[in-house]
């Protein structure tokens, strides 16, 4: 998992690794983290999701060594 | 019309960065026209005076999403070389944060791909603006990259 922007700093943080049940979607990991961090909850839709730094949907599948972001709206340029 | 990719160049940086060196970069005898666009910091954001910004982003998949947009560009336009360089970290008012050079036979080609570039990095490529006021700082508005459709279920 990483962490950038707002998100960064409502995790705290900005790397970490997670354990997942077999089968599990990048929704459920998402549901995981808005439990840990209640300001996080209830801003799905204003997030993206990254999975091996590609835009993947929420019920995308995870597997091992998968690299995860959940991304606010981008601002460069 | 020519392509010359290998010549290309796509770069995230933390130091200032070179307009004039890029825009040699692109320039060639094949040329007739090259389009700048030097995107700065602007001292103040919806009325409040800017001290500074900081930039950050997902730096590998940014540089992936970057050189996607330089490839859709020679898809899209007749061009022959691009150049695009975004600067993070700290840069102050008047710094030069996002650096598109096309060259093209003609204009219109280096117009259109330039344009092109900057509005498709803004709604894709994850970086980050933190902008710094006297009084605090905010994370600026952005838009939000679209998703994939959902995924079969197989994946």
């Amino acid at each position: 998992m990483l962490f950038f922007g707002r998100v960064r700093e409502l995790a705290g943080h900005c790397e970490e690794a997670e354990e997942l049940p077999q089968g599990a979607t990048l929704a459920d990991l998402f549901d995981r983290y808005a439990r840990r961090f209640p300001a996080l909850a209830g801003f799905r839709s204003s997030l993206v999701a990254s999975r091996n730094q590609e835009f993947a949907a929420w019920n995308t599948k995870l597997a091992e060594g998968d690299e995860i972001a959940f991304l606010p709206p981008v601002s460069g340029g | 019309m020519t392509t010359i990719p290998q010549d290309d160049l796509f770069d995230l940086v933390q130091a200032p960065i070179d307009v004039a060196a890029l825009h040699r970069r692109v320039r060639g005898a094949e040329d007739g026209a090259i389009v700048i666009f030097d995107g700065f910091v602007r001292n103040g954001s919806h009325g409040r005076a800017t001290k500074y910004l900081d930039y950050e982003a997902y730096e590998p998949m940014a540089l992936g999403k970057i050189r996607e947009i330089g490839a859709q560009l020679h898809q899209k336009f007749a061009i022959h070389r691009v150049a695009i360089v975004h600067r993070l970290g700290r840069l102050e008012i008047g710094e030069t944060s996002i650096l598109i050079a096309v060259s093209a036979a003609h204009r219109a080609a280096a117009f259109d791909a330039c344009r092109y570039a900057i509005e498709t990095l803004k709604k894709t490529v994850p970086i980050w603006k933190k902008e710094y006021f006297e009084d605090g700082a905010v994370w600026a508005d952005g838009e939000l990259p679209p998703a994939p459709p959902a995924a079969k279920p197989a994946s």
